[in-house]
């Protein structure tokens, strides 16, 4: 190796220890304190923590964990049912947007608000809205006629109702990114379709969508990230009940962790819902770096 | 700022001895949950920095967020906090992590206010037998809050009817019905939903009314599980009748918050909800029932007692602070659990701990009516459990009780599961434990 090669090397480790250093401490660290605390089982005794050696214990018994068992499936079903709407939403949207002619700054800000509008917040408005008695929601449906119904309370429709929240708030994100995807097409594709004479929906078809699949992996990746990690909503609406219909995995860690006092289970269950997140991701990315490098 | 002579000079005015608050104190912190009472507390708080110039800082928080808090804080090298309202559901926690500082190590002439209500003992503690003693345990705390649940009752209505205040589960069955009017009125308002603490402490009452209990003899150290006992399913019985027959629609997602919102809003004849919560009835700024509300004595099942479940909080000092600031912090407490404090307390319009404050107040003010049933519930108020997995023990039932209302269990699944798992808990924390035959 040559010196050139050899301060190129130097230099390239050196620019890159600052954000390695703040990895590992803010990451890596973290990670292997949940790992050592998972296989103890951590008790108080005289102010001083005790740690048991108890191998994978922790990890055996999250198959029994009805509460857990839950939170897996209504997380799968909120993530999939709630991304997807939100997805479906957002682009249309965007697309709305692209074409209107005028006005198009004012239909951005509409639908950014919500995002804008803290988590708190949300939990608040809703909660009002959905009120069996008083809420906006029930009055209107009251107005035509309809059957009033406890949003929240009703074990069957508590989880529908926080997905919808929840594609409240996010759709305005699916809409920002799948937008900036979409006035970012070569307009010169277009008009060569057009002259050959393709319909609005031919060309929404195989001329948009094909063009706007990486744009749209990773605005669902991006999604699908978050959504799998909902806490906030679930917290401030139905606080996981009534019953498990609406428990969620991250309420199901917090719960474990902090309101039982489960150090060690607790960890478990986070590093088990990191791993699985993780390598779903990095299979998801992969299956779509494949098929967009297939001839 | 008042300088330490003027504070000992309001004292005297006063009339109250120049005792360890009258010195000037190091600055104390209380973390401390926004319950139902904390605005009395509060205002308290403020009072004792005029009369003393003794500086109190709150952490105000969540209930769940100060538990995090409150353990954070002990378990540190040096805590933040110097006195932490522990609840009743978390006491164990705090005494059997030797997290606390036995009072009388802090000063040795220090002692609890024979006024104080006991509380089922729980301000001692006994770390050898692991046990709440005052005979052979230490002095750990003072309680800052009474908490216990009391039912709340339309006594307008009552009046109007001709109704007798209950004295069975029956009885208050027999009333909600004559009252229940849905939509616009119900007869019984429940807090059954499914959180940290909601439908457990609901229930707690009725089980321990009729004899029934979660663990054989705890203080005796038998932790043998008898939640699905015949006892027990009579009073999830007597629970769930009430959920169907007098309570609004899907009570399983009623919690403290919306059992207050129905009680203030008209809509409920009838809740059992804690004491704290009165503060609000009389309030015309919150409340459409001002002076229309009163409350009584828990009912009981037929031969049994009333069994109001404590979801008190007791203040306590911790181990890992200065010496200065437990000084601070011990001397907040003994200026607390003063009578002309306790009367403060009250008229700031939070219960106050000290027997001949209820007593002398009660009879004086319409409305300090309240006190009464807070006096006749101290006799038979007891602990929902009283080990360090009590929180575990909470998250069972909370859900296997919440998932019999909602009808995802029956009572005899929801009580054989919930006493499966509490004795998987109790087993594996070591305690000599059994269970007994599944209900069928």
């Amino acid at each position: 190796m040559n010196d050139a090669a050899r301060n190129d090397r130097l230099w390239r480790w050196l620019t890159l220890a600052p954000a390695l250093a703040i990895l590992t401490v803010l990451t890596l660290l973290p990670v292997i304190e949940l790992l050592a605390m998972s296989v103890h089982e951590i008790a108080w005794r005289d102010g001083q923590s005790h740690w048991r050696f108890i191998g994978a214990a922790n990890y055996a018994a999250l198959a029994g964990d009805q509460l857990f068992v839950a939170g897996v499936a209504n997380t799968l079903v909120f993530a999939v049912a709630g991304v997807v709407a939100q997805m479906a939403l957002g682009f249309f949207l965007a697309l709305f947007t692209s074409h209107v002619v005028r006005g198009q700054g004012f239909y951005r800000l509409v639908f950014l608000l919500p995002i804008l509008i803290p988590g708190i917040v949300i939990g608040a408005i809703w909660k009002l809205m959905y009120n069996p008695d008083f809420g906006i929601i029930n009055q209107a449906l009251g107005l035509v006629g309809l059957e009033p119904h406890d949003w929240l309370g009703e074990p069957s429709l508590a989880l529908a109702s926080v997905i919808a929240v929840d594609t409240w708030h996010w759709t305005p994100f699916c809409f920002l990114l799948l937008l900036a995807g979409l006035e970012s097409l070569p307009r010169d594709v277009y008009e060569a379709v057009r002259v050959d004479g393709a319909s609005a929906w031919q060309e929404l078809i195989h001329v948009t969508l094909p063009m706007m699949l990486p744009t749209i992996a990773v605005t669902l990746v991006f999604r699908l990230i978050v959504a799998f990690k909902v806490f906030d909503e679930v917290y401030l609406l139905t606080g996981g009940g009534p019953g498990t219909s609406t428990e969620v995995i991250s309420f199901s860690i917090y719960r474990r962790f902090f309101t039982e006092d489960r150090a060690g289970y607790g960890s478990a269950l986070s590093l088990t819902v990191l791993f699985t997140l993780t390598a779903a991701i990095v299979l998801a990315v992969t299956a779509v770096q494949r098929r967009q490098m297939r001839p | 700022m008042i300088s330490r002579r003027d504070a000992t000079a309001m004292l005297l005015t006063l009339g109250l001895p120049a005792t360890a608050w009258a010195d000037k104190q190091a600055p104390i912190s209380i973390v401390i949950n926004q319950s139902p009472w904390f605005a009395g507390f509060a205002k308290l708080v403020d009072f004792y920095q005029k009369q003393t110039g003794n500086k109190v800082s709150l952490d105000v928080n969540p209930f769940a967020g100060t538990i995090e808090k409150q353990r954070s804080s002990v378990r540190a090298r040096e805590g933040l906090f110097d006195l932490l309202p522990m609840n009743s559901a978390y006491l164990a926690e705090f005494y059997y992590g030797g997290f606390m500082t036995p009072l009388n190590e802090i000063d040795p002439a220090f002692k609890l206010d024979p006024q104080i209500i006991a509380y089922d003992n729980t301000s001692w503690w006994d770390e050898a037998k692991k046990a709440n003693s005052p005979a052979t345990g230490k002095l750990f705390g003072v309680p800052i809050n009474g908490n216990v649940p009391v039912l709340y009752y339309r006594e307008d209505l009552y009046t109007a009817k001709g109704l007798k205040v209950p004295e069975t589960w029956d009885e208050l069955m027999a009333n909600a019905k004559a009252l229940h009017h849905p939509p616009q009125i119900y007869g019984m308002v429940l807090r059954a939903a499914r959180s940290a603490s909601d439908i457990s402490y609901d229930w707690m009452p009725y089980l321990h009314s009729y004899n029934g209990a979660i663990f054989r003899d705890e203080k005796a150290g038998d932790f043998t599980v008898v939640l699905n006992s015949a006892e027990g399913k009579a009073a999830l019985d007597e629970y769930l009748a009430l959920t169907k027959a007098v309570a609004p629609p899907n009570p399983g997602s009623f919690g403290q918050v919306q059992v207050i919102q129905q009680l203030l809003t008209g809509k409920a004849a009838h809740a059992i909800n804690v004491i704290a919560a009165w503060s609000q009835m009389d309030d015309p700024t919150k409340s459409a029932v001002v002076d229309k509300i009163n409350v009584a004595l828990l009912p009981h099942a037929p031969g049994g007692k009333p069994a109001p479940t404590l979801g008190h909080f007791i203040g306590g000092i911790p181990k890992n602070i200065p010496i200065e600031r437990k000084k601070a912090a011990l001397a907040f407490l003994a200026w607390f659990q003063t009578y002309d404090s306790q009367v403060k307390y009250a008229e700031f319009g939070s219960p106050p701990v000290r027997k001949d404050v209820l007593e002398n107040l009660m009879s004086k003010d319409r409305k300090y009516r309240f006190m009464r049933a807070l006096l006749d519930s101290a006799p038979y108020a007891r602990m929902m459990h009283t080990i360090p997995e009590g929180a575990q023990i909470n998250a069972v039932l909370e859900l296997r009780l919440n998932q019999a209302v909602i009808g995802e269990q029956t009572p005899v699944s929801a009580l054989n599961l919930a006493a499966s798992e509490i004795h998987s808990i109790v087993e594996k924390a070591g305690y000599k434990t059994a269970q007994l035959p599944d209900l069928k």
